[in-house]
């Protein structure tokens, strides 16, 4: 059994969970990070990358929108490389009616979200695929955010503060003497060894899965409900800016522009398991209705891709509701030291990305408080690594890099031709990673995202994976063949139109002429 | 007016197209774009898997399928001769074997896959009794032959014995800074003696006694005997590996395939050189490249003309039969919707095999969708719910008729054969044409 | 002979400095139409395989590339990241091979064409895309321009100024306009028979390819139609390929408004493969252009060729009268095929009996209207040709055959074959 001592654990390599990390380490803790997958393979990975500029909830909750507006300005300067500032508009399309967007500006004002009613006439200069029938825009700050670059920025600042971040690790116990947590056991699921980290604090931050961390800890009955959403991705950008119904917050009601495609959500349903999250096909026919509304032919162009994440809603009796002082907007702290004599456990759950560093800071500082130490938060200040030129993302990027970085793009092997990646990028990303599988690629790189879903960059990918150390041929075809499974999980519920010849091209090419299906099983199974 | 329009220029169009014009029919063939057959494997199968391995795919086409497959109009007397059709019309330079046999090829990823007629450039690939070399071009980024040789040693040969392999890399550039060179770009270069010698140059001092030497499927494309001179230089027998599209092997197939039908040459052999030499040009067709068909018209149960986009004022083409070989779902020919319903894309024809539930959650699960198609008469022509042929003169062929899973019995290139040579026969048998006036100028 | 011609100058507007547009305004609907079609692609790299550029140089990355690919990434800033495709010629070719229906030519067009504006379009794309000037001040001094642009000395100052190839074919000026014949000829018997046709002549067929000109009215009169030639200019499509699309759409809706001055129920017929390629569908699908005239105009407009076949399917063309042994290398020019008729011409020359027509069955011959005049991009448009120059060399030395005008001259220039359009056989044939 390997042991680490430590100061805090976080456990859960979601977006709080990094922002958390990386606030206890910059604040000079010695802080370890266990995540059973992943970084962001969860929620913070499975949403529709909207950087809210506050605008959704100005009427609903004015001072979540409040706290939005000066997150999304504060990430813009310390997670640059993550977030594009697309701008947003809020539009009444011909379906809705005037009533929400007629107080919508002076609300915006009053929780000091920047919006600007504009012009019918510039709103289709910016936006020509807008519902004809349009009747009031107005424009606000609205931007993109890359959910795995922002966890993966936080997670590297981190380790810059002597933290240490262990994925594929499963917490299987965590340890109290005396009403005191003392230590966190997981599981190393790929070479099946037990870690052992020593510590005086635990932060809970797996979201839907929070209740069975607090089970570990004896902390029985903490029910987190996994609030089901679906997101679609279509082939290229409908829009250059986020599209925002403006209605009171409904279903698909938001259409974001990330990277070249752009996405339309979601839903909301309760999920009885957040690891078991179908994407039911009636909502798929809800989230195309939507986009009809706000862009006429919606149904007509191309779904690449599907997926369902889960927002943490904590239904706990024991909480109470009153104790508020560290707590975001949205989001809930549970002190298990009140609630079950477990002193150093906190669980937190819910709340948004885009404030994800502001509850970092309050539940951290929430830590300091029961530990009687106070020290100063400095996440606002310091750009994460990869973002301290303080260039936001544009998505050209890629392909003004391919067009300039050699004479012409030959002059470079593009593996993923959809997503622009290169030979070079997809090695950088490898070298970075251990025992990774393609998966854990593509989330930083894009890999096999774009149109052919990996069908023409799947197999480059996996013979390159193979020319490095540790990974022979049974591996490496069997990242290949899992690859394709995970793809195909959010492909089959939104397959029509354009993308069935799609599929039918990479399973002529996967099934017919390259015959992987028939390549010998492998001994053991592949994470 | 043509005798025939047919709709659809990969294996199954070219194939009725020729046999039409082969019994001297005039023939229209439009075809949206360039057909499949450079997207596939370049080699001719018959049948693979069942999903067992098949051994003799000829043998093997009713033996194992059912009455809801394109293969049940079809005997094993049918597909022997429809292989000896295809390999003496393309020529023993791209395609050998006589049908009886399954030969197991090394893929890319080092699996070997069964296939009816290859291409002469591959057959050493059979690993049995072979020590086997895989050579990769670093420039090249759709073949790891390390990948390929492991995977291949991962497996036994029919006896049991171990397959020997092993891989070697060169760095052959074949343009100046070029590092991202396509399989169409090393090909065009290996048409050229100088480049072939190079890599001759780069490879020998690698090999070892008794190696076959494998290659990405990149050895000239119209040079259908580079592998041969590459092999005699190296003084080792060479084999090429198929890749991923763009397929070499298959641009190869294409390209004579297309030649034949545009230029219209009744004698096969002459299509080696070029028809002046020869001057056996019979009518050549009438070939629309380009050409979206969008509408048709009918007159009872005939249909009378297609109409194709062309820019500015459509086209209209009228003919006596049509044979319609659009391909599936791959090719648009079919289509889903957004919710859910299957449509054939130009005719509107009856679908078979359609669902509730036609889209597997597991991937390697069956997929029913990919069997969707029509369902034909012996004489090829679609038939409507109750069995009855929807027009009279509407035959298809190839990919469109459903009831079969191309791709993982590898049964595609076969079902295209057959299907186009009997809606081509049966035009011509079924005396649809006055002959005398078909082909009247 | 008319020293007569009206000369036009070149206008301030074509010597001043373009500004550069605001992106938000170059895309519109209608380049979102056609950016929407990059939603068929499934990457299967038939495009690839096809394009001739890409063929000869590594330079230039390919129509999938710049296309469908690359287009996912453009729109969200004014500036153009885009190199490579300066490469792309235009020929158009990606299109129409693709099996798909992706609009690949047309978006990289307008990909293009950003890049141009923002970059600031050189004087010489601005002199080269007035076709009608270069005609109109040249046929007045035939014999001098000629001699001219025989002299390597000129043309190697001109390359060096403007950037002009110094071996780029160049036309051949003529000592009569086509309309100055047209006004003193006197129609064949025949004519009116069976109707009215417009001869549409674009500038090459006005002032260099004057004797096709004469050819096709002479056959269109003998087949029994009045040829009506109301005045008109140019087609604008060597302004739109290089990137001067304001320009351009002024010339087509000019244009229009010309050919729609006489019998608007008549077919109009060209001669020239490219010009007719624009009207029918290019100016709709590059430029944006959508009006009712153009529509009308786009509709009857007819390639000579397909109209003769055309007549032929219907059983009214004549039995030709005479015959004569050849063997005819054919090359269909990129924007003919694009047009989505087939080669109508191959079979049209085989209707004259003892002619035999290979085709070249390769994409492009190179030039593609002006790109294989220009300095950088000489050698890559020679490579391009090259296997049309070597199959019409090995076929016929003497004679071949070709739908459109540009090509014509470069195919002339490097192989010094007399090359001809394809009407000139059945005009023979008919011994006219």
């Amino acid at each position: 059994m390997k042991t680490i001592d430590a100061d805090v654990v976080v456990i859960g390599g979601g977006s709080t969970g990094a922002g958390v990390v990386r606030d206890a380490a910059m604040r000079g803790y010695k802080t370890v990070l266990i995540e059973r997958a992943d970084l962001a393979q969860g929620t913070s990975g499975r949403f529709h990358g909207l950087l809210h500029s506050g605008g959704r909830y100005v009427v609903s909750d004015p001072e979540s929108a409040t706290e939005c507006a000066e997150e999304n300005v504060i990430l813009k300067r310390i997670q640059a490389d993550a977030i594009e500032a697309t701008g947003g508009l809020f539009v009444t399309t011909s379906a809705d009616s005037e009533d929400f967007a007629d107080g919508y500006e002076e609300a915006c004002v009053n929780a000091r979200v920047p919006v600007e009613e504009i012009s019918l006439r510039e709103a289709f200069k910016r936006e020509p695929l807008l519902d004809p029938g349009l009747k009031r825009a107005f424009a606000v700050e609205d931007g993109t955010v890359d959910g795995w670059k922002l966890v993966w920025g936080a997670a590297r600042s981190a380790e810059l503060y002597g933290a240490t971040i262990l994925t594929y690790h499963s917490v299987t116990k965590i340890d109290h003497k005396d009403g005191q947590v003392s230590a966190v056991y997981c599981l190393d699921r790929r070479t099946g060894e037990t870690v052992r980290v020593g510590c005086s604090f635990v932060l809970s931050c797996a979201g839907p899965w929070g209740g069975e961390i607090a089970a570990m800890a004896g902390c029985h009955d903490v029910e987190v409900v996994p609030g089901a959403g679906i997101m679609i991705a279509m082939n290229h950008r409908l829009t250059q800016s986020v599209l925002n119904r403006c209605i009171y917050p409904a279903d698909g009601d938001i259409l974001v522009p990330a990277h070249p495609v752009c996405i339309i959500g979601t839903t909301d349903h309760k999920a009885g398991n957040a690891d078991i999250l179908p994407i039911p096909q009636d909502q798929v026919q809800q989230m195309l209705d939507a986009g009809e509304e706000m862009i006429p032919g919606f149904r007509k162009s191309r779904a690449i891709h599907a997926w369902a994440g889960a927002r943490p809603l904590v239904k706990d009796s024991r909480v109470s509701a009153e104790d508020t002082r560290h707590m975001a907007r949205g989001m809930q702290i549970i002190d298990h030291k009140e609630r079950d004599g477990v002193s150093g456990f906190l669980t937190i759950a819910g709340g948004k990305l885009t404030t994800y560093r502001l509850m970092a800071e309050r539940i951290v500082d929430a830590m300091c408080e029961q530990m009687g130490d106070k020290r100063e938060c400095r996440t606002a200040d310091e750009a994460v690594p990869g973002s301290t030129d303080h260039r936001l993302y544009t998505l050209d990027r890629r392909l003004n890099q391919v067009e300039t970085e050699t004479e012409a793009p030959s002059g470079q092997q593009i593996i993923c031709e959809c997503e622009l990646v290169t030979r070079k990028k997809l090695l950088e990303v490898m070298d970075g990673l251990t025992d990774f599988n393609l998966d854990d690629v593509r989330r930083q790189v894009r890999l096999g995202m774009g149109p052919c879903q990996g069908g023409f960059c799947s197999s480059r990918a996996a013979g390159i994976a193979h020319e490095l150390e540790n990974v022979d041929a049974e591996r490496a075809s069997e990242l290949l063949r899992n690859f394709l499974k995970n793809r195909w999980i959010g492909l089959w519920p939104i397959l029509y139109g354009q993308q069935v010849r799609q599929t039918a091209l990479d399973s002529w090419i996967f099934l017919g002429t390259l015959d992987l299906e028939h390549l010998p099983e492998p001994a053991t199974e592949v994470i | 007016m043509r005798d025939v329009v047919v709709i659809g220029a990969g294996l199954a169009g070219l194939t009725a197209a020729t046999r039409l014009m082969q019994q001297g029919k005039s023939v229209a063939l439009v075809s949206k774009g360039i057909g499949g057959i450079q997207l596939g494997q370049g080699t001719i199968d018959f049948l693979g898997y069942t999903p067992d391995l098949i051994h003799d795919p000829i043998e093997g086409i009713n033996q194992t399928v059912d009455d809801s497959h394109p293969y049940f109009h079809f005997s094993a007397d049918d597909a022997a001769s429809a292989a000896e059709w295809i390999r003496d019309l393309m020529g023993n330079d791209l395609l050998v074997g006589d049908g009886h046999k399954n030969y197991r090829l090394p893929t890319a990823l080092g699996s070997l896959r069964p296939t009816a007629l290859p291409q002469p450039s591959m057959v050493f690939g059979e690993p049995s009794g072979r020590k086997i070399v895989l050579v990769g071009f670093d420039r090249l980024k759709d073949f790891y032959p390390d990948l390929a040789a492991e995977n291949l040693r991962r497996q036994t040969n029919p006896d049991g014995t171990p397959i020997k392999a092993r891989a070697i890399h060169v760095d052959l550039e074949v343009r100046e800074g070029e590092v991202d060179s396509s399989a169409v770009q090393f090909a065009r270069a290996l048409d050229s003696p100088d480049v072939q010698e190079e890599l001759c140059r780069l490879v020998k001092p690698h090999l070892l006694d008794g190696e076959v030497v494998g290659f990405p499927a990149v050895l000239g494309l119209a040079d259908t005997n580079a592998w041969k001179r590459i092999s005699q230089r190296l003084d080792h027998d060479v084999f090429e590996v198929v890749i991923q599209p763009p397929s070499v092997p298959g641009m190869r197939l294409n390209e004579r395939f297309t030649r034949l039908v545009k230029s219209g040459m009744k004698d096969p052999g002459a299509i080696h050189s070029i028809p002046d030499e020869t001057g056996v040009l019979a009518s050549r067709s009438r070939f629309i490249l380009g050409g979206h068909v969008i509408g048709f018209d009918t007159d009872d149960d005939r249909v009378t003309s297609v109409t194709v986009a062309s820019a500015g004022h459509p086209t209209t083409i009228q003919a006596k039969e049509f044979v319609l070989a659009t391909g599936g779902f791959e090719a648009g020919s079919l289509a889903m919707d957004s919710h859910g319903t299957v449509s054939e894309t130009l005719f509107d024809l009856p679908l078979h095999g359609v669902t509730d539930e036609m889209i597997n959650g597991d991937y390697w699960g069956e997929q029913p969708l990919f069997r969707v198609g029509l369902k034909v008469d012996e004489q090829m022509r679609p038939l409507d719910t109750t069995g009855q042929a929807v027009y009279s003169n509407l035959r298809a062929a190839g990919g469109l008729i459903g009831g079969a899973n191309r791709w993982r019995e590898k049964s595609g290139d076969g079902i295209a054969l057959l299907t186009g040579l009997r809606a081509a026969d049966s035009i011509v048998s079924a005396g649809a044409i006055d002959s005398e006036e078909g082909s009247k100028k | 002979m008319s020293l007569l011609v009206e000369t036009p100058s070149i206008d301030d507007e074509t010597l001043r400095p373009l500004p550069v547009h605001d992106s938000a305004e170059i895309i519109d609907l209608e380049h979102l139409k056609i950016r929407g079609t990059l939603d068929a692609c499934v990457k299967c790299t038939i495009c690839e395989t096809q394009c001739p550029v890409a063929r000869v140089t590594p330079l230039f990355s390919g129509p999938k590339f710049v296309g469908p690919q690359a287009e996912r990434f453009r729109g969200a800033s004014s500036i153009s990241v885009d190199h490579s495709i300066d490469y792309c010629s235009s020929c158009g070719t990606c299109t129409t091979v693709c099996p798909q229906g992706v609009k690949v030519a047309e978006i990289n067009h307008h990909a293009r064409t950003a890049m141009k504006q923002q970059q600031g379009i050189p004087l010489r794309d601005r002199l080269i895309s007035r076709t009608t000037f270069m005609g109109a001040v040249m046929t007045p001094v035939a014999p001098i321009a000629n001699w001219a642009l025989r002299q390597d000395w000129i043309r190697v100052i001109v390359e060096k100024v403007i950037g002009i190839a110094r071996n780029a074919p160049m036309p051949v000026a003529q000592r009569q306009t086509f309309d100055g014949w047209f006004k003193r000829h006197t129609p064949h018997p025949n004519s009116g028979t069976k109707g009215q046709v417009i001869f549409f002549h674009g500038c090459a067929g006005e002032y260099f390819e004057v004797e096709t000109s004469i050819k096709s009215v002479e056959l269109l009169e003998f087949l029994g139609y009045e040829v009506l030639n109301p005045k008109h200019g140019c087609c604008g499509l060597a302004l739109q390929s290089n990137g001067l699309y304001d320009d351009a759409r002024k010339y087509v809706s000019k244009l229009t408004a010309d050919l729609r001055s006489v019998n608007r129920d008549a077919p109009i017929v060209t001669a020239s493969g490219s010009c007719g390629g624009e009207l029918r569908h290019e100016a709709h699908e590059i430029l944006g252009m959508d009006d009712e005239a153009l529509k009308d105009v786009s509709f009857r407009t007819w390639d000579i060729c397909e109209f003769i076949m055309d007549l032929e399917e219907r059983g009214e063309l004549p039995e030709r009268t005479r015959s004569f042994e050849a063997t005819i290398p054919y090359h269909a020019p990129c924007q003919l095929k694009s047009t989505g008729m087939g080669m109508p011409a191959v079979n049209m020359m085989e209707l004259v009996p003892g002619v035999t027509v290979i085709e070249s069955e390769q994409p492009c011959c190179g030039i593609a209207g002006t790109y294989g005049l220009k300095k950088e991009k000489y050698e890559i448009a020679q490579a391009v040709g090259k296997p049309v120059f070597d199959f019409i060399k090995r076929v016929n030395p003497e004679i071949a055959a070709c739908d459109t005008e540009t090509c014509r001259w470069q195919l002339r220039t490097a192989t010094g074959a007399n090359v001809v359009h394809p009407i000139w056989l059945l005009h023979r044939a008919y011994g006219l």
